[in-house]
């Protein structure tokens, strides 16, 4: 197994590292006569049958390497991964955006956020193998959540899938201080599978990447605009409606990005084909409405606010705002 | 004064404090919420969901971050990342060291060897 033995760190933390060791073999050695077999069923099912369309092998050489420091694997895995997406970041930069200091290590949560922080979509694919494998063979390194000890005592470690070898049933990340390490797909799974198969993508406004699903990739999307990303937002929703041009968090997302930036105009256009598309959907119709309202369209507005009520739901207070307000507008300039 | 109190009125003034940069546009429903309006458990309360940003942007201050980072961090999740890192971000996973490994392949080892 081509594993690296880590150069020692600080005196602290080897002796950190001394004391967890024998704790954990203790634990392991308790742990062991409970444990079943060490089930694999997702390295089996890619042996079993290579999945279709699937390249037997791509590394992706251009993703520049991080070497992290001591409990910063987040931000390192990130800066890889930024890097990739065409947005310069590194380790030091990154650090006061995802790093804990009270937990020393750094949250899956905050590793999404400060990827929106920097403008671009933050996605995690299906917890699926053959789904990450998919991503870096599209060009998109991965970044995935690993468990390094056990069960009982877990290491958890972020690192940066860039590459595999179906054929020769190996993986290669980017790790810790190791560029270039090569593990067998079963030992990733492994390592993978305590996170629930957690993984992130950094994607580039307007990208879409393959193993996307219509309302996660939507709501991805989402979360930029509501971090305030939102010219990075409407790109991405611009790239999800062409894939698929029903969504509605694509068209409602739409309208509301280019209403933020101020395209009342545009805004009406998506807001319009959401309700022609979703004619059960309240929130279109009451953003339809207000944006008319504001546009000076009363009689349509008025119409489109109604639609919004009698659709009732979770945001009929909303719809019911919109509409007096409407109502109000129109009373004083008929 | 009773502690629920107390408790209370410090809820109230975080949110006065910190939690307005988190509430939406007016006029219009956000995309999240229009997306997730057809599914009935999110209807969630607008108000509950900006405590839960606030207390989480506390408990980010106890960790160790500057009121203003813990802010724009949170500002930087979606309700539901709040919702599931609400009373759980001591124990949720923060990826860190990645010397373990070594560590790893030695209790693999041992797991294997008490196996057989």
């Amino acid at each position: 197994m081509a594993l690296e033995i880590a150069p020692a760190s600080r005196g602290i933390q080897k002796a950190r590292a001394r004391a967890g060791f024998l704790f954990a073999l203790l634990a392991a050695a308790a742990a062991a006569p409970l444990s079943g077999c060490v089930s694999l069923p997702q390295t089996e099912g890619l042996r079993a049958a290579a999945p279709a369309g699937l390249p037997a092998r791509t590394e992706l050489l251009d993703v520049a390497f991080h070497q992290q420091d001591d409990f910063l694997c987040g931000p390192a895995a990130l800066a890889m991964a930024f890097d990739a997406a065409g947005v310069a970041a590194t380790i030091a930069s990154l650090t006061p955006l995802v790093y804990l200091p009270g937990r020393q290590g750094s949250l899956q949560a905050e590793m999404l956020g400060a990827t929106r922080r920097h403008g671009l979509v933050a996605y995690t694919p299906p917890p699926r193998l053959e789904s990450v494998l998919r991503e870096v063979a599209s060009g998109t390194p991965v970044v995935v959540l690993l468990n390094l000890g056990i069960r009982l005592v877990p290491l958890w470690h972020y690192a940066v899938l860039v590459g595999y070898d179906l054929e020769a049933g190996h993986v290669v990340l980017r790790s810790g201080d190791a560029p270039r390490k090569v593990v067998p797909i079963g030992f990733f799974e492994y390592l993978w599978q305590d996170s629930g198969y957690w993984a992130m993508l950094a994607l580039a406004p307007g990208r879409v990447p393959p193993s996307a699903r219509e309302p996660e990739f939507a709501a991805a999307v989402a979360a930029l605009e509501r971090a305030g990303r939102v010219r990075e937002s409407r790109a991405s929703y611009r790239a999800l409606l062409e894939r698929w041009p029903q969504s509605l968090g694509g068209l409602v997302g739409l309208g509301n990005a280019e209403y933020a930036l101020g395209k009342r105009a545009a805004a009406e256009r998506a807001f319009r084909r959401a309700t022609l598309a979703h004619p059960d959907s309240a929130p279109a119709f009451n953003n339809l409405a207000h944006v008319l309202g504001e546009l000076g369209r009363h009689a349509e507005a008025e119409a489109a606010a109604r639609s919004a009520v009698a659709l009732g739901g979770p945001t009929l207070a909303q719809a019911q705002k919109t509409l007096a307000e409407i109502l109000a507008r129109r009373a004083s300039r008929p | 004064m009773s502690n629920a109190f107390i408790r209370f009125v410090s809820r109230i003034l975080v949110v006065c404090m910190i939690g307005m940069p988190f509430s939406v546009q007016a006029g219009l429903v956000g995309t999240g919420e229009a997306v997730s309006a057809a599914q009935a458990q999110v209807a969630r309360d607008a108000v509950l969901r900006v405590i839960d940003r606030a207390e989480i942007a506390q408990q980010l201050q106890t960790l160790g971050l500057s009121p203003q980072a813990a802010k724009d961090r949170v500002n930087a999740l979606t309700d539901s990342e709040v919702a599931q890192l609400a009373g759980r971000i001591a124990s949720a996973p923060a990826g860190a060291d990645g010397s373990g490994v070594v560590l790893l392949i030695l209790i693999v080892a041992l797991v294997w060897w008490l196996w057989k």
